[in-house]
């Protein structure tokens, strides 16, 4: 169609790859990192995972990054912060204490996170991540109460402010696009326009599903999906088939973490690779994926089900009376339970084989 | 887009912007409803005159907030809980007559129709995965099938890029082309929605009977049919929409595509899945029923084998949970022995029909003023701050709090602000696209603000709220069940 109104030569890219923005999520709920704590304080973890940034950032100079922490009850940035949160930030003492109080944390003791002072061979925008990340993170530590400490995780507020946080970089970043054609539907622009920015979310996760955040996670996937943003999955500890799901629908990378303390390891093997990248190298995905369903009635994982037409509720036998229990619509159950009308012959037919069978063997 | 641009359209232009917007909505109102009554009077909308020049001497202040103005239009959309159609029958009918070889919308209307139809397979099954479309063509006369009704998306694009190496030629026929649609869903299970979508190009139908009769079949078989013209009201088209969509305003159903734009946007209405009247179930259009469907796992085998669906060698597949049999792709019927096979996943894509994001309120400067609130919560972009007064027009958006904070101070101060503000208040009532003069959306639920940028994305593609997702409180009660599972599983990891 390009060939035929003439605009083919608009979506000639560059040569050079487009940068990437890498969105982390950070899974930080004190109840799992605490169970952690033998094989991995979260203090060594934000250590391999700053490394892990680093060397993300040093892979290309317009490269990005977002780091947002998906708490007990709330999902914040790390990083970036808003302008006037970290010159405030930076202007007193935070950052050092901040820093003081995560080495505390580390119960190995391992001194793992470089000094913060003003070192000269510290390239900035590294030092920046790291000050801005441990003062972030220990604020939002300070500020949970104990009341607050629950053993669940928002992952769909992190994984919606992720995609936000993407979609206006995205967008600011191909300014030219979107207001050449300011009518056109942002889908499309999206998907005509050669990507300014390979973005992807990666996700440390420690605790496991979380059944009534189901919807908003699977809207969330969708999304990724049609933005075709991968969504790479490292899981450290607990299960989760929703977190599974999400990254095989978006063909993102899942990787099951074995041996937790060499988390730097999967990272630096597993995920560093951008979209443009995995093109060309064999990525680490897990060969079958569990897509049964979970029954809204006894929570029963089901092969084969009953869904409701109004609600798409899933059921594993036909509710009582035929009214569905979401919406209380009363359904028809169509065939269920009449017989084929091929059924008679067919069991003539193999009677007769088996009676063919039993003459055989007699 | 520069912060500044915004706040120039704000604080000058509450009456450009507003005369902006009536005349556009009037515009486009007259277009869209008075079709019925056309020719009742030529309206000439001086676009031009309502382009302001700034203060530094562009327009790009005014084009900005056009642009908001255009972004937030298309999410204004009703976000009551309905009970909707989700599984649908659609038929799609193209014109593919002479007539479609105008080049009034560019390239051609043919080729522009192919192209749009392709986008919207695809927006279709996104939208609508387990439901059906069927693809119907009519030209020289005769109607015949392009695309037999399935839930393949890549089998209809393909027949339609088939489309492109051919002309459009002699006239259309919509009672054959009906016919066909109707013969075609007779078949649909009653829990369905039975559709007809035609694109018509042609300002006449060529027909071998009255085509009266038909359309009292397609009424009695509850068949509802939506048009979109490409070239001018045709009085059976209008007759086709009122009397197969009796409790449909004719605006909803038989609409004529202006530009491309347009034309686009009225396609890609016809995605989202209609709502159920009750006039239609009681009627026995659609009822609901318990569908018996398989979810079945994915497997990749050593060696290939052949899928039961197109008979080629695959290594990846997925077995069918009642009979076995292998399937590429889903969703799907299992060729063997006709069980629904879907992903749990393509359920929940729908969910989001059934239960919309609501839409935010704009918020004005005495609102936005009241809270502490200084970046949007979704991306973390910088909210432009309130304006000291009239004449000042430009400041840096992002400049230090303090600086800000004055000006915030100082504009309070002012007697002037305070009937400002009172102005912005019966601003914020009157203004009907749903601008915010303040460039700020409040979530009502959760009362977070966020930019134009994310409302659009949150209500067009997440169909989350981030703040709402991400409130205090929001899993205490859910916390307290999943505890003793989650220490349990921790425990067995440490173990």
């Amino acid at each position: 169609m390009n060939a035929v109104d003439g605009s083919d030569h608009y979506t000639k890219t560059s040569d050079e790859p487009p940068p990437s923005l890498l969105t982390i999520i950070l899974d930080t709920n004190p109840h799992a990192w605490a169970l952690l704590s033998p094989t991995l304080p979260l203090s060594a973890a934000i250590a391999n995972l700053l490394v892990f940034v680093n060397a993300h950032l040093a892979f290309n100079n317009a490269n990005r990054v977002a780091i947002i922490a998906s708490h007990t009850q709330r999902a914040e940035f790390l990083y970036p912060l808003p302008a006037q949160e970290t010159s405030s930030h930076t202007n007193g003492s935070a950052p050092q204490n901040g820093f003081d109080n995560d080495v505390e944390m580390a119960d190995d003791g391992e001194p793992t996170v470089p000094p913060l002072s003003d070192d000269a061979n510290h390239y900035r925008p590294f030092r920046l991540i790291q000050t801005t990340l441990l003062t972030a993170l220990t604020t939002l530590l300070k500020t949970t109460p104990p009341s607050s400490l629950t053993p669940t995780t928002s992952i769909a507020g992190a994984l919606t402010l992720a995609l936000t946080y993407i979609n206006k970089t995205t967008l600011s970043l191909s300014t030219t696009t979107s207001s050449t054609a300011p009518n056109a539907d942002t889908t499309l622009a999206a998907e005509t326009a050669p990507p300014a920015l390979n973005p992807r979310i990666l996700i440390l996760s420690v605790s496991g599903d979380l059944a009534h955040q189901y919807i908003p996670i699977m809207n969330t996937i969708f999304a990724c999906q049609r933005l075709s943003i991968p969504i790479d999955i490292a899981k450290i500890a607990g299960d989760t088939v929703f977190l599974q799901q999400a990254s095989d629908a978006t063909r993102g990378t899942y990787i099951k973490l074995d041996h937790p303390r060499g988390l730097l390891q999967y990272l630096m093997m597993g995920f560093l690779p951008d979209q443009t990248n995995r093109k060309y190298l064999v990525p680490p995905t897990a060969v079958g994926v569990d897509f049964r369903a979970a029954c809204f009635c006894h929570r029963k994982v089901v092969d084969v089900g009953f869904v409701c037409s109004i609600c798409l509720s899933i059921f594993c036998s036909p509710p009582e009376g035929a009214i569905c229990l979401t919406c209380g619509t009363h359904l028809q159950l169509g065939e269920y339970g009449g017989k084929p009308v091929v059924v008679a012959r067919k069991k003539k037919k193999r009677k007769n084989v088996e009676d063919g069978k039993g003459k055989d063997a007699t | 887009m520069a912060d500044s641009d915004d706040e120039y359209v704000q604080d000058i232009s509450d009456d450009e912007v507003e005369a902006h917007q009536v005349t556009r909505g009037a515009g486009a109102g007259s277009r869209a409803t008075g079709q019925g009554s056309r020719g009742a009077g030529w309206e000439v909308t001086r676009t031009w005159e309502n382009v302001v020049e700034g203060a530094d001497g562009t327009i790009s202040s005014t084009v900005d907030g056009l642009l908001e103005a255009a972004k937030r239009k298309r999410l204004l959309k009703d976000t009551t809980p309905l009970q909707r159609g989700i599984i649908r029958h659609l038929l799609l009918i193209l014109d593919l007559s002479l007539a479609m070889s105008e080049k009034d919308l560019r390239p051609t209307r043919y080729l522009l129709t192919l192209r749009y139809t392709t986008a919207f397979i695809t927006e279709f099954f996104e939208q609508n995965p387990i439901s059906q479309l069927g693809i119907i063509g009519t030209r020289d006369g005769l109607a015949f099938t392009l695309s037999p009704l399935s839930g393949n998306p890549n089998d209809h694009i393909a027949n339609i890029q088939k489309l492109r190496t051919q002309e459009p030629i002699g006239q259309p026929s919509l009672q054959n082309a009906l016919d066909m649609a109707r013969a075609a869903l007779f078949h649909a299970p009653t829990h369905t929605t039975r559709e007809v979508l035609i694109l018509f190009g042609s300002l006449l139908s060529s027909d071998p009977g009255d085509i009266h009769t038909t359309i009292s079949a397609l009424v009695s078989s509850h068949i509802t049919v939506q048009i979109i013209g490409l070239a001018a009201q045709v009085a059976i088209c209008q007759t086709l929409a009122n009397r197969t969509n009796p409790s449909l305003p004719l605006s909803k159903t038989y609409t004529v595509a202006l530009n491309e734009q347009h034309y686009r946007e009225l396609l890609m209405r016809a995605t989202t899945p209609p709502t159920t009247t009750h006039s239609i179930s009681e009627g026995g259009g659609v009822r609901s029923s318990l569908l018996m469907m398989g979810f079945p796992s994915r497997i990749v085998d050593s060696s290939p084998t052949l899928c039961a669906c197109h008979s080629r060698p695959t290594r990846g597949g997925y077995l069918c949970s009642r009979c076995s049999s292998k399937v590429c792709s889903l969703p799907t019927q299992c060729p063997a022995c006709g069980l629904t096979l879907i992903l749990s996943t393509h359920l929940a894509r729908s969910y989001h029909h059934l239960f919309p994001l609501r839409n935010w309120k704009e918020v004005n400067w005495a609102r936005a003023s009241s809270s502490d609130q200084r970046c949007c919560f979704g991306c973390q972009t910088a909210f432009p701050e309130r304006p000291m007064g009239a004449s000042t027009l430009r400041r840096q958006s992002f400049g230090g709090q303090t600086r800000d904070r004055m000006a915030m101070h100082t504009t309070r101060g002012k007697p002037s602000a305070s009937k400002h503000s009172v102005k912005d208040v019966s601003m914020a009532s009157v203004s009907k696209d749903g601008v915010s003069e303040s460039g700020r959306y409040e979530c009502e639920t959760c009362g977070r603000f966020f930019c134009i940028d994310c409302d659009v994305f949150a209500h067009e593609i997440v169909h989350n709220c981030p703040g709402c997702q991400s409130r205090e409180g929001m899993l205490l009660a859910a916390g307290a069940e999943n505890g003793n599972e989650m220490v349990i599983l921790a425990e067995a990891q440490k173990g």
